[in-house]
């Protein structure tokens, strides 16, 4: 057969998935809170030193958001929520540097989290929303527009499409081919999808075109333009099906984000990013680092 | 089983009860991680009269009737709830899912903030936007969920004059405005609004026409001159302010052997 009749794998890794990110960029983040963080990829972005990203984390964002922010690769934050649940009340980071004006935020609701997305899928300039109508969010966020429909004559909100460049997200499984399929519910991962200029998806495994086949129902995300195979790659977060989060480790994140946010002594963190993120080569050394007793004393049942 | 009232039980579960016993059956309600009083109180509607509620339990919708026992769960993402599910609850959806579900579920609100038309802050504290004095967590989806469910209840940890404020730094969720009773209508906001506020100290409601808050009820313990003394704005205040009703010994049992089997209700 021809070459340029094969079909095109679109498997790389995570190092190379990574270097799609450039300074300056809009990258949206998969998951929600403690899940399905496409971390692989994340650590390897902090570890390039990439600056001045736009930021948009999921619905509900988590300490992933917090970290880019505390290494100092967020210059925005689009998000309507950036915390831990019980573990983090409000993201250490997210908190001090938007006290300080280092970051910007993009103040929204979970409800315009989603129109704004929507309008960018529809190739529409905003969409218009009727919850947070008479609340403070067109004040401190001068983007979105109160308005009178045309139809109705009703005051309504303008919320303006959120484009990213590229979403990154993590998922159960996909064929070499960009079907990807994930367990639960994937929460707003396909929203991500659909907004952005290109999609990487990181895995769990990577499975034969037979497996996507038996379950076509499931396959949540067609042609992904990126895939990168990243076992554990949402560790510490949870990722269904696989492993729940690494509570631990997520406290020694926390502890020392509290450490810079209350004194001012970045030690602790810098300690935290050269173990994780700048120390470890790839994945699979930060992996290693973590250990297997670890990683596979983190199962659901 | 018994409807007769508890000898022993502690704040948190009396809470528990109240919102039980103001949640009917058939309602939709999403249960968080987060906030263990309204999830119980949830769960023991669910369990002693709520047969045909839709729970939205970790991003799926399930009937938990005929489980014998509930853990809980630290995160909202547990995905091991999946082994309840009868649908899933798909995030990015819940945009569409307003006329057929939303309108007819509940929901529960806290805030750093708020003020006595139960309107409600999460943003930050602050006059400066761009330099809060505490920067919050984020308005979640509080602000539409406000407007787009059956009714919301106002729950808190904290009921201090820090929380309960003369005025709001910034509106995440609107309650009734600025007041009165047509004030949400006039603004085309459908939903009934927040119907109950939920403090450690007390029980409070919103006056018929001026939707000022009103104290309902003290907690046992609990004087009207505490409530006051927490309040930072002038709160109504009935002739005779009852003490919220104790729960019943079934209720203490269903929670403490089906819904809170590690007590974190008991913890003080």
């Amino acid at each position: 057969m021809p070459q340029e009749m094969q079909r095109k794998k679109v498997v790389i890794d995570e190092t190379e998935a990574a270097g799609w990110i450039k300074d300056g960029m809009t990258i949206i983040i998969g998951g929600f809170i403690t899940s399905s963080h496409p971390m692989a990829i994340l650590r390897r972005i902090i570890k390039n030193g990439v600056r001045n990203l736009t930021v948009i984390g999921s619905a509900s964002s988590g300490l992933d958001v917090d970290l880019l922010i505390g290494a100092g690769c967020a210059r925005k934050v689009i998000s309507p929520y950036v915390a831990g649940e019980a573990i983090a009340p409000i993201g250490p980071f997210f908190r001090v540097a938007a006290e300080r004006g280092e970051i910007d935020v993009w103040e929204i609701d979970e409800s315009m989290y989603y129109c704004g997305l929507r309008a960018a899928a529809h190739l529409l300039p905003f969409m218009p929303w009727r919850g947070c109508v008479g609340t403070s969010y067109p004040e401190v966020n001068p983007d979105i527009k109160v308005f009178r429909d045309p139809i109705n004559n009703e005051t309504l909100l303008a919320v303006p499409a959120i484009k990213p460049d590229v979403a990154i997200l993590h998922a159960a499984v996909a064929d070499p081919y960009g079907n990807v399929q994930h367990v639960g519910t994937g929460f707003g991962d396909r929203a991500q999808h659909l907004a952005a200029d290109k999609t990487i998806v990181q895995v769990e495994k990577i499975v034969p075109n037979e497996e996507i086949r038996k379950e076509p129902a499931k396959t949540s995300i067609v042609g992904a333009d990126a895939l990168v195979r990243a076992p554990y790659g949402a560790h510490p977060y949870s990722s269904p099906g696989f492993y729940i989060e690494d509570l631990e480790h997520l406290k020694e994140y926390v502890t020392a984000a509290n450490v810079y946010a209350k004194s001012g002594d970045r030690g602790p963190f810098d300690a935290y990013l050269e173990k994780y993120i700048f120390g470890p080569k790839d994945h699979m050394e930060y992996l290693e680092r973590t250990g297997i007793r670890r990683l596979f004393s983190l199962y659901e049942y | 089983m018994s409807a007769e009232t508890a000898k022993d039980y502690t704040t948190k579960e009396l809470m528990a009860a109240f919102i039980a016993n103001d949640l009917e059956d058939g309602l939709g309600i999403l249960v968080g991680a987060n906030l263990p009083v309204p999830r119980a109180g949830v769960l023991l509607a669910h369990l002693t009269h709520g047969p045909n509620m839709r729970i939205i339990i970790s991003f799926t919708r399930a009937n938990l009737v005929n489980e014998p026992v509930l853990e809980p769960f630290e995160f909202i993402t547990d995905w091991r709830a999946s082994r309840w599910a009868e649908a899933y609850y798909i995030h990015s959806d819940f945009i569409d899912y307003i006329k057929r579900y939303g309108m007819n579920e509940i929901f529960f609100i806290g805030g750093l903030q708020f003020d006595r038309y139960g309107n409600s802050n999460l943003i930050g504290i602050g006059n400066d936007y761009k330099k809060l004095k505490f920067r919050g967590p984020g308005g979640v989806g509080s602000g539409d969920k406000g407007a787009h469910c059956k009714r919301y209840y106002i729950y808190t940890n904290s009921h201090s004059k820090r929380t309960f404020v003369e005025r709001l730094d910034f509106v995440t969720a609107y309650g009734w405005g600025e007041g009165g009773r047509d004030a949400r209508k006039k603004m085309g906001i459908p939903g009934e609004g927040p119907r109950y506020v939920i403090t450690p100290l007390c029980i409070m409601d919103f006056e018929e026409e001026s939707k000022r808050m009103r104290l309902k009820s003290t907690h046992p313990g609990i004087s009207v001159q505490d409530v006051i003394d927490n309040t930072g704005f002038e709160l109504i205040v009935p002739e005779n302010v009852p003490t919220t009703t104790p729960p019943t010994e079934t209720q203490i049992q269903v929670l403490r052997n089906r819904i809170d089997l590690e007590g974190i209700l008991r913890r003080k």
